[in-house]
């Protein structure tokens, strides 16, 4: 069979492929992290991960003394940065009779970034350095100092 | 009833039994079956016959005619275009149509396509393109310089046989693009530490992509050496350039980088080159006035054209 295109045909053809162009299309505008970075922390126990219970978490000069989460059973918790100081303290009170609170202190870089058009700009951070007592925290790992807005585990807590 | 004309009757049955059989077989032999003379044959010149042909058969130079009515019937099968066919100029103005729907980007371009054979078509394409966006519930404002890009491709053209103006191909294009943008009037807030309103700028960022499109298009002749086009293009980056500050969302030429696919309307001017050695094309009135001429000469003259 020989096909052949006449201009009415094609006119037709292209009129209906031009308003099919101006339908408005479907946008994905969903942003598949959080609006800006912030490093999600987890507790360790031999290699496993565990839950603590009553769990208390602030940081140092937040405002109001306001807490991060308040006596509560968790095995990961956000530890949102400050992004007018390069570095940030949180304590970890365990409110258990005879066991000190543990101060955990990130020393970081603000790096300004824009994530895309669904996600918006916000702020990235490098952490370079960090420190902890050990009163119930063995160590700290932190594989990929880079934080970003994505949804996944930065900080490795591992327990005594 | 008698033995006598019992006799009678029987003999006059025996007698019609052997007659009728007789008269049937001699009706049958006064049948007259036409036969077809296999000899010294005329046949008319097929349809559309030139005139040329039909004085070469005429003239009885049966070998020339024969080879020339061969060419002619491959000609009409399989027209060829020369090599360099037409030059053909076109406007992408796609985005700016879109721009007046909402669309807060725009890439347009000139483009320059070689038509070879009326089938393969190299292409080279320079264009412009900028954004400006402040989406609404978002914290920033976006803005693309006005840069420039560069592709390179080629066409394949489906409709080879067919007349130029008129045109279904696929093509590839590999484009690239160096540019600057801006993103601004950006607000970060932070609620736990309390600081709400947070700004920054970040200015003067530079990139760079190299992409590359598998399209679709139509092409269709609108009036005189003008003609539309629309293509489809799915087109995906193969390098870019890495930025600390993040990814650019518009790439001049090749869009936002939300989906894979894009679209694109054309404005095309076209120069022909060398005409005249263009397939001759077939007006259908003219060729059937032709026939019905060639028709009544044929009836008069009635070539001797033997098998």
């Amino acid at each position: 069979m020989r096909f052949r295109l006449n201009h009415s045909m094609c006119m037709a053809v292209l009129m209906a492929m031009t308003a099919a162009l101006l339908v408005p299309s479907c946008n994905n505008d969903n942003c598949g992290g959080n609006s800006n970075g912030i490093p999600l922390a987890a507790f360790y126990e031999d290699g496993n991960n565990v839950t603590i219970t009553n769990l208390t978490v602030y940081g140092i000069g937040a405002p109001n003394d306001s807490c991060i989460i308040t006596n509560s059973s968790v095995s990961q918790v956000y530890l949102p940065l400050r992004i007018t100081a390069s570095s940030c303290q949180y304590v970890f009170n365990y409110n258990t009779e005879g066991i000190a609170n543990d101060t955990i202190t990130l020393n970081y870089d603000i790096i300004p970034y824009f994530e895309s058009h669904e996600c918006g700009a916000m702020y990235q951070f490098n952490i370079k350095s960090w420190e902890f007592t050990q009163n119930v925290i063995d160590s700290i790992s932190i594989p990929k100092p880079l934080i970003t807005n994505s949804d996944v585990v930065t900080i490795n807590i591992h327990l005594q | 009833m008698s033995t006598s004309v019992t006799h009678k009757i029987a003999l006059c049955l025996i007698a019609a039994l052997i007659t009728l059989p007789m008269l049937a077989q001699e009706q049958q032999e006064r049948k007259v079956t036409p036969v077809k003379p296999t000899t010294n044959k005329v046949l008319t010149p097929p349809k559309g016959t030139s005139e040329d042909i039909i004085n070469q058969y005429l003239t009885g130079d049966t070998a020339q005619a024969r080879a020339k009515e061969r060419k002619d019937s491959l000609a009409k099968i399989y027209p060829r275009y020369p090599k360099l066919n037409e030059l053909r100029l076109g406007l992408n103005f796609g985005d700016l149509l879109m721009m007046a729907f909402g669309q807060k980007h725009a890439s347009v371009d000139v483009s320059a396509t070689l038509n070879m054979w009326n089938r393969f078509q190299p292409v080279a394409v320079l264009g412009f393109g900028r954004a400006k966006d402040s989406p609404i519930d978002m914290n920033f404002t976006y803005s693309g310089k006005l840069s420039p890009y560069f592709k390179l491709g080629a066409n394949y053209n489906f409709l080879f046989k067919s007349d130029p103006q008129y045109q279904l191909y696929a093509g590839v294009r590999l484009g690239m693009s160096a540019f600057k943008y801006d993103v601004t009037d950006v607000t970060v807030n932070n609620p736990y530490w309390g600081e709400i309103n947070q700004s920054y700028e970040l200015r003067g960022l530079s990139a760079n992509a190299l992409w590359g499109e598998l399209l679709a298009g139509l092409k269709v002749g609108i009036k005189g050496n003008w003609a539309l086009g629309w293509e489809v293009k799915y087109h995906g980056i193969f390098k870019e350039k890495k930025n600390a500050s993040g990814k650019p969302w518009y790439i001049p030429g090749y869009g936002t980088r939300n989906g894979n696919w894009a679209f694109g309307i054309s404005l095309f001017y076209t120069i022909p080159l060398n005409r005249d050695r263009w397939p001759v094309k077939e007006d259908k009135n003219k060729a059937k006035q032709a026939n019905q001429g060639n028709q009544d000469n044929a009836n008069q003259v009635r070539p001797p054209i033997k098998n």
